[in-house]
């Protein structure tokens, strides 16, 4: 089990810096998420984790050893690819045993590292059905099963779960974690579903055009966001001008729709704000509503379903705010 | 030093630029170099030590070659019209009719790709050629009949063997219209004939260009049919034949002129090609296939005449020549005996050339796949200037004339540090090279259809990108390389026009001595080869086929 250093690494493109002068440190066993829009650098700083993508600069050290020079065949990979990779013309076993075979593992153990890997995956007793045979969602174990079986340094993910339908995601995503967590394999995932980044992850980049916007764990970055672009990045938000006392230069504010109540709710101590109802999305578990202020900024609040309360579009309405939740964006 | 060398190039480009490399190296030498020779022949005097211009001046100043030139040129450009006219709406009946017998009517319109094109050319003489089988009955019933000689046959027999060029694509492509837009112009208040006109056609014209401009560059390298059917009629690669059979003078520069000339067309139209319609391709992504227009009975029985009249008649001369292979000849004098006897004359006087057939066919085969498959896997999966000039590179051939690149051989080999000439590896080697562009598209779009991420996968479980190109990309394209090899296999034995420059001795081949026979007006030994050599083209594909479809099915 290793850590993986990223220093000073760039990828160019022609005038595009894909990848921008990155330093990042993943804690030995640590699963750490790349997550950002698409275009953003993080499949290309995966890829070239990985080895099929070329370092303009800088170097990626796995523990103490250097890797980035190193051939990929050689780096002692698991990776996990977007579209499964799993090979059709071999059975599901000689899909796991690949990896073995290629490292000469002697055929005995490939045997039963084989059938450890699937029953880790829930897919024991699959191993010779043919890929075609099998789901979407089985594929992507294989693919799971195929990268653990080699006990690799480190885990690659690659948009995993992208492929799957919505319900099958939220359960895979959680039996990845417990996985990798069991195995104690540092990991590095690619997404850019915000939400699937803060269910897996130890720790996430947010990264944008190339640069790290900021770096932390999950609730870190979603309650205070360093940048404008994290705020709006990690889920919905309310971005307000602001003049903070005794500063010349006005602010940006974030403020989270939960952190609005409907002010006969809300404390005594929080301030109000009266406004026109502009909008009501019911989505079920909450209600989000859109609030016009009197200088015509919408305001955006989300709610627990609350069957008793009644409120239409058009109505007055004042909601409050939790100051403790502002956060002032630099 | 091969460490040092190698430790400078990026692991990731070690494999494409050693296969690169090769390829390189081979078509340097043998097709590049003999192409270098061709130009070089046509800019020196007869002597072959002085720069000249007066190889052109003399060639063009002869109203002879200008004819030829004129007459290959009206040929082309109206086999290939016609044969659009035709195929178009054949192919719009095939994709989007109701036509009984589809897939019959599929499998028989493919055929003529396979078929050699100068036996439907010397059956066509056979039947209504001046001692033709038709010809003789039709003038004992009193009727007179106009030659089929010169433009019209050779127009003719160009539709006919060509056609699918223009068919295939052209379903394809009215296949891959996407409903939604036919539907938004009806949803506009377009009636449906008016539907196929405006949006339709439009979309599918890049794929009807596509097919026809390979007609014309076909139509204009072919040997045989014009041998066979001009006559007097000059015709380019027919006259460059023989200037270079009759030259005497140590350099070949009047056969150069015309190669020359014949190669700037062909690499001419095939610029035209691939620029043109590269930039003009129109993307619809059906999801679904386009169903099947409503057709009145009428227009129903129409469509289902047409398409099949097309087929028959094309596979009619290929169909008359076995026949008549099964009866006796006296000379070039047909007797209605059933007989075994013209093929007894081929087996037992020509088993030599019978074997080579077979035995080149399946060398070459062998080392088209073995260089055309790892230069279409480079092609597809690296995109560099690197990448596309050997894509450029290894699609040459296509424009290289049969003639004209053996006469590049034999002037290339027969001196120097590789002397081929006069063996049996000189007809491999060129048939590999003419070959090759089409093993290398196949090729290229069975990789297409591999993903990419499947070889990573492979290379961070720790193959090699070799290991992962053996292991991984060979069995999964093992199909297509296959069914490839077989194609190659099928044409090469049925190969003329480079056969006959480069024969010698006892290495010549099944279409030699049908070449021969033509000319020495041997007809049975003609008709039992060519019996021979669609035997031997359709007993590979129908193999094949069910090979296929047995894969298919399990």
């Amino acid at each position: 089990m290793s850590g993986i250093v990223i220093a000073g690494v760039s990828r160019i493109f022609g005038t595009v810096r894909a990848v921008d002068n990155i330093d990042l440190t993943v804690a030995p066993g640590e699963f750490f998420t790349l997550l950002g829009p698409s275009g953003c650098g993080k499949t290309t700083l995966l890829r070239m984790i990985a080895g099929f993508s070329e370092l303009d600069s800088g170097e990626i050290r796995f523990g103490d050893s250097r890797i980035d020079k190193l051939s990929a065949h050689r780096r002692d990979i698991g990776m996990v690819f977007q579209n499964y990779a799993v090979f059709p013309n071999l059975s599901v076993a000689g899909n796991v045993a690949y990896g073995l075979k290629a490292r000469r593992v002697p055929a005995a153990e490939v045997a039963t590292r084989v059938e450890e890997a699937l029953a880790l995956v829930q897919l024991a007793g699959y191993g010779e059905r043919l890929p075609h045979q099998l789901s979407g969602g089985q594929l992507q174990r294989v693919a799971i099963a195929r990268a653990l079986v080699i006990r690799p340094q480190v885990l690659l993910f690659d948009e995993p779960l992208s492929n799957l339908d919505a319900r099958l995601r939220v359960s895979m995503r959680s039996e990845i974690r417990a996985l990798q967590k069991s195995l104690g394999i540092t990991a590095i995932y690619v997404t850019h579903d915000q939400e699937e980044a803060m269910s897996v992850s130890d720790r996430i980049a947010l990264m944008n055009a190339g640069r790290l916007e900021q770096v932390g764990v999950p609730a870190e970055i979603y309650r205070t966001p360093a940048t404008r672009f994290a705020a709006e990045f990690m889920g919905t938000t309310n971005l307000v001008a602001a003049q903070v006392l005794g500063l010349a230069a006005p602010v940006t504010v974030s403020l989270r729709p939960e952190a609005l109540r409907f002010a006969e709710d809300a404390p005594a101590d929080w301030p109000r704000l009266p406004g026109i109802v502009a909008a009501i999305e019911m989505l079920g578990p909450i209600t989000r509503l859109d609030l016009r202020l009197a200088n015509g900024e919408i305001l955006r609040m989300a709610t627990l379903d609350t069957p008793q309360r009644t409120v239409q579009v058009g109505q007055a309405a004042t909601l409050a705010y939790d100051p403790a939740r502002l956060t002032v964006i630099p | 030093m091969t460490l040092a060398f190698s430790g400078a190039i990026p692991y990731r480009q070690r494999l494409p630029l050693g296969i690169a490399a090769l390829a390189f190296l081979f078509l340097g030498v043998f097709l590049l170099y003999p192409l270098v020779q061709i130009f070089s022949a046509s800019f020196l005097d007869s002597e072959g030590t002085a720069f000249t211009l007066a190889n052109y001046t003399k060639m063009l100043g002869r109203p002879f070659y200008r004819t030829a030139i004129a007459n290959t040129l009206q040929i082309g450009v109206a086999a290939t019209l016609v044969t659009t006219v035709l195929a178009v709406p054949f192919a719009f009946a095939l994709a989007r009719l109701p036509i009984p017998g589809k897939s019959m009517i599929l499998a028989m319109a493919s055929l003529p790709l396979i078929l050699p094109s100068f036996v439907s050319a010397y059956a066509l003489v056979l039947l209504l050629g001046r001692s033709g089988v038709v010809t003789q009955w039709l003038q004992a019933h009193g009727i007179g009949f106009t030659s089929i000689y010169g433009m019209g046959g050779i127009v003719t027999v160009y539709v006919l063997t060509l056609y699918p060029y223009v068919l295939l694509p052209t379903i394809a492509a009215f296949k891959a219209v996407d409903v939604s837009m036919e539907e938004a112009a009806q949803n506009l208040g377009s009636s449906p004939a008016r539907t196929v006109w405006t949006v339709t056609l439009p979309i599918v014209m890049p794929a009807i260009l596509a097919g026809g401009l390979l007609v014309l560059i076909e139509t204009l390298e072919n040997f045989g049919v014009p041998f066979v059917l001009a006559e007097d009629m000059p015709i380019f690669s027919v006259e460059a034949f023989k200037l270079f059979i009759g030259e005497t003078a140590p350099n070949p520069s009047s056969a150069g002129v015309l190669g020359v000339l014949l190669i700037v067309t062909t690499a001419l139209v095939l610029l035209v090609q691939r620029r043109f319609l590269g930039a003009r391709r129109f993307a619809t992504n059906a999801r679904q296939a386009a169903p099947l227009l409503k057709a009145g009975p009428g227009l129903q029985l129409a469509a289902t005449a047409y398409c099949w009249t097309i087929v028959i008649l094309a596979l009619i001369p290929f169909f008359s020549i076995v026949v008549l292979s099964f009866l006796e000849f006296r000379g070039p004098v047909l007797h209605l005996h059933f007989s075994l006897e013209n093929f007894g004359v081929l087996f037992s006087r020509h088993l030599r050339p019978l074997s080579n057939t077979l035995i080149f066919a399946t060398a070459a085969s062998f080392c088209v796949t073995l260089i055309g498959v790892p230069i279409g896997y480079v092609v597809t999966r690296y995109r560099s200037g690197l990448a596309s000039l050997l894509d450029v590179m290894a699609t040459l051939p296509f424009a290289v004339a049969g003639t004209v690149l053996a006469i590049g051989f034999i002037v290339s080999f027969n001196a120097g540090a590789i002397v081929l000439t006069g063996g049996p590896l000189i007809l491999v080697l060129a048939y590999t090279v003419r070959k090759l562009p089409f093993a290398v598209r196949s090729a290229s779009a069975i990789v297409h259809q591999i993903d990419a991420s499947l070889e990573e996968a492979s290379i961070s479980l720790g193959r090699s990108p070799l290991e992962t190109f053996l292991r991984i990309v060979v069995p999964l394209m093992l199909g297509g390389i296959l069914s490839g090899m077989v194609l190659s296999w099928v044409t090469v034995a049925s190969e003329l026009s480079a056969t006959v420059v480069l024969y010698s001795g006892s290495w010549s081949t099944l279409t030699v001595v049908m070449f021969q026979a033509l000319e020495s007006g041997g007809a049975g030994i003609a008709t039992a080869a060519a019996s021979f050599l669609i035997v031997v083209s359709l007993v590979p594909i129908a193999l094949l086929y069910r090979l296929v479809r047995r894969y298919e099915l399990s």
